[in-house]
């Protein structure tokens, strides 16, 4: 009675090289063809599809084919009056909204085009007695949203706004006895949540905290035959969980501890080799958040075709040293 | 077909209004969903109730969703007004469509806010979408924030009953029974939709961490609610063996007992949430630390027998979990799920009885009595076993007692006979190393194989490192 290990199989011809160009086409087209019904259930995240789309094309030298005055525009219309950011014109406005608007802003260079003060207000108004922070005022307590609540003021160079030991207090309290992450203090360890929690200690300069061995071998397991990575063990390997993974495993100085070549044929079979685009697995649908995530994994694992990433925030190294911002990463 | 834009504006307002007649006409529906159908059937609305079925024909929904998201949006920007019956009705099939649309559950939470719409509804609502969307972030966010509605409630009746007067005392008595027996339902009916939302997809994080969250604010601090929870998991974890959040819940669940069980009866208080969360009526299995509050509050000898009972109450859960642990490792080779639930047991028996060590070291230099044998945590049985079999539960229950006579005679095992509590033994380190032998020894499964090994490799290095 054999149990089939839960993965998936990468077929002898999948793509195996890197194919720019189609990704490019691929996102540069999708945001011009509106189609209703798909485009109308995704609009509750369009900010982050948007900076999802952009980033992958900064990443591929791609970014001035975008329509950047109407991105700023749209930007501009989706700050509210609390000063928080949201996915789309009435919407309401949420962290994980204003950490993807200020991402674009910085990729174009143009922070100032959102009041940042008002900004700064909103995420200082988020952080709740226990150094924790709500998503938005409705309370909802992650450390996800520590996360985008920190990155957004690394990125405005605020992160003196906020109580910085109370947050870091925090997040440590979602720490767990494998050295991985929960949403809340006794959840389940989860490759997104490390990754946030990761990259929080980094943007506050706690990595020391991080018991990276313990971490790393948790990371490390996630690797599976296929070569792809999954986010808890015995779920499906996925291209979004391999950048969580990867990203993190590189934050705390142990990327070098999984099989490189094997996730890159991995990613690599996810394209889709006549629409372009990434999908989570070989075969499936292609979408504009796998297909950042892919091509950022490659980066990360030294593509020189692409410009290489910060594994942090997910950008560019180029557009982080125009603002003179570098995370810590554990050696 | 319905195509221009007025006849679609009729068609949908039509559809929006047999949703809502079909929850009136019946109040049990359970489950949603849609239903493939590529065209209109001509006369026929699309909204099809079959005993407690609600389901949505297919063509009608791309129609019907950028219809009530568009309404919605409009409503926000104030460019539309809206009463807050339609809002209700809008957001209601909205949701059902679409549930991670953050802000038409916003809208619901502002209706909450002003009396027009019940928590209990929108509980409901939430339920009913989960059927189709079981991980839905936002359905379950907007959960815990109607529970803490609900709470808050609770608790604002509890403070005003704290100076009441003559007949006044009588109906916030009442009040209060039926708020604590509301919550009591609440807290049932949110395990039940937990359970549902796991079944229909496997490692659901989000129904899982959602299910630790209401027990830290509905039954902080209840022994016997976490008590049948775990008792309850048992079959489920039996037959979810790669389910990593369902084992994940049993380890959360173990971690508390044990917490609650080591903690000194003076040092627990029952809180008004341990009063309000009324539960099943089965009893615990170790009625020790319900006692304590009870009857021993005070005398410091009561006390160390209370921490004694707390001890080998706490012992008995570890062996159990490890024999249970044991025996799906061995019946379902091969499992990750089932070696990561192996590794958090074990550490828990080891941060706990270092603990344990501790305390009872600086307890007025007392015997070591926390645990059955002074040897750093490990049960002779075990020790003596042979490999493979030293945390075996059922060979392992027959030998304690023989193996623990076998010791210097130790007055306290007199006690625990006349108790009749069985001496129970927890994992210890050369136990797991014969338990990980037994497992390699002929083993041809390659994923035990590997799995088997990292764990060695984990006891050898992650546990043996620490201090």
């Amino acid at each position: 009675m054999g149990t089939q290990v839960k993965d998936v199989i990468v077929k002898p011809d999948a793509p195996s090289t890197l194919l720019l160009d189609k990704h490019a086409d691929y996102i540069a087209a999708y945001g011009s063809k509106k189609d209703d019904y798909e485009y109308t259930l995704s609009e509750y995240l369009r900010m982050s599809g948007i900076y999802w789309g952009l980033t992958v094309m900064d990443l591929m030298g791609q970014l001035p084919r975008m329509n950047r005055q109407e991105i700023i525009d749209f930007i501009k219309a989706c700050q509210h009056e609390c000063g928080g950011v949201s996915a789309s014109i009435g919407h309401d406005p949420h962290l994980l909204y204003t950490l993807s608007a200020v991402q674009i802003l910085c990729l174009y260079d143009n922070v100032d085009a959102l009041d940042v003060d008002k900004v700064v207000e909103y995420i200082k108004g988020l952080q709740q007695e226990d150094g924790s922070f709500a998503g938005d005022k409705w309370g909802e307590i992650d450390t996800r949203f520590s996360f985008c609540a920190v990155a957004t003021l690394a990125l405005l160079g605020k992160m003196d706004s906020i109580n910085v030991d109370k947050a870091v207090e925090f997040v440590l309290s979602c720490m767990n006895f494998d050295g991985g992450f929960g949403c809340r203090p006794g959840s389940e360890s989860h490759a997104g949540q490390i990754y946030c929690c990761s990259g929080f200690l980094s943007l506050t300069g706690q990595l020391h905290q991080v018991n990276s061995d313990l971490l790393g071998w948790w990371l490390c397991e996630r690797q599976l035959p296929s070569g792809g990575l999954n986010g808890r063990p015995e779920k499906l390997p996925d291209v979004c969980y391999s950048w969580w993974v990867l990203a993190s495993l590189k934050i705390i100085g142990r990327i070098h501890w999984i099989d490189k070549a094997k996730l890159r044929s991995f990613i690599l079979a996810c394209q889709d080799e006549e629409t372009g685009g990434f999908a989570d697995r070989p075969g499936d649908m292609v979408d504009p958040f796998h297909t950042l995530f892919g091509v950022a994994g490659l980066s990360l694992l030294g593509d020189e075709q692409i410009k290489p990433v910060n594994p942090v925030l997910c950008m560019p190294e180029d557009v982080l040293q125009r603002i003179d911002l570098q995370p810590d990463l554990l050696s | 077909m319905a195509e221009s834009e007025e006849e679609v504006d009729v068609l949908v307002q039509r559809v929006v209004k047999d949703i809502t007649n079909a929850f009136k006409r019946n109040p049990n529906i359970d489950e949603i969903g849609v239903i493939p159908c590529p065209e209109a059937r001509y006369n026929r609305s699309p909204i099809v109730l079959v005993e407690n079925k609600l389901g949505v024909e297919s063509w009608c929904v791309k129609f019907l969703l950028p219809y009530v998201h568009n309404k919605l949006l409009l409503y926000r920007q104030r460019k539309h007004w809206l009463d807050r019956e339609a809002l209700a009705d809008i957001t209601c099939t909205l949701l059902l469509l679409n549930p991670d649309f953050t802000t038409a559950w916003n809208v619901r939470k502002e209706l909450l806010q002003c009396g027009a719409l019940n928590p209990e509804k929108d509980l409901y609502l939430g339920k009913l979408a989960l059927t189709k969307f079981p991980k839905s972030p936002e359905t379950w966010i907007h959960r815990r924030w109607v529970l803490q509605q609900i709470l808050r409630q609770v608790s604002a009746v509890s403070r005003s009953r704290k100076h009441p007067q003559g007949d006044a005392e009588q109906a916030d008595a009442d009040r209060s029974q039926r708020l604590s027996d509301q919550l009591a339902r609440t807290l049932h009916q949110e395990m039940k939709v937990c359970s549902d939302a796991a079944c229909r997809y496997p490692s659901n994080y989000n129904a899982w961490s959602h299910r630790i969250w209401v027990l830290q604010h509905m039954a902080e601090g209840n022994v016997k609610v976490f008590h049948d929870e775990l008792s309850s998991m048992r079959l489920w974890v039996s037959m979810h063996v790669s389910d990593h959040s369902g084992f994940h819940y049993r380890q959360f669940l173990l971690k508390e007992l044990i917490t609650e069980l080591s903690q000194t009866p003076a040092s627990t208080t029952s809180s008004p949430q341990h009063r309000g969360s009324a539960a099943p009526s089965s009893s615990p299995p170790h009625h020790g630390h319900d006692r304590a509050n009870g009857e021993l509050s005070g005398a410091e000898a009561a006390g160390e027998e209370e921490r004694r009972l707390g001890s080998t109450a706490a012992l008995q859960l570890f062996h159990q979990e490890v024999e249970l642990c044991s025996d799906l490792i061995r019946s379902f080779p091969g499992h990750e799920t089932l070696w990561s639930h192996r590794r958090h047991v074990y550490y828990l028996w080891h941060h706990w009885r270092r603990e344990h060590q501790h305390r009872c070291g600086s307890n007025r230099g007392s015997e070591p009595d926390c645990l059955n044998n002074g040897d750093p945590g490990l049960p002779k049985a075990c020790a003596q076993s042979p490999a493979g079999e030293g945390v075996n539960g059922q060979r392992h229950a027959g030998e304690a007692m023989e193996v623990d006579g076998a010791s210097p005679p130790d007055p306290r095992d007199s006690k625990r006979l006349k108790r009749g509590v069985q001496p129970p033994s927890a994992p210890a380190l050369p136990s797991e190393h014969g338990f990980v032998s037994g497992i390699l020894d002929g083993c041809c499964h390659p994923e035990q194989r590997r799995f088997a090994l990292a764990y060695k490799k984990w006891l050898d290095t992650v546990i043996d490192q620490q201090p």
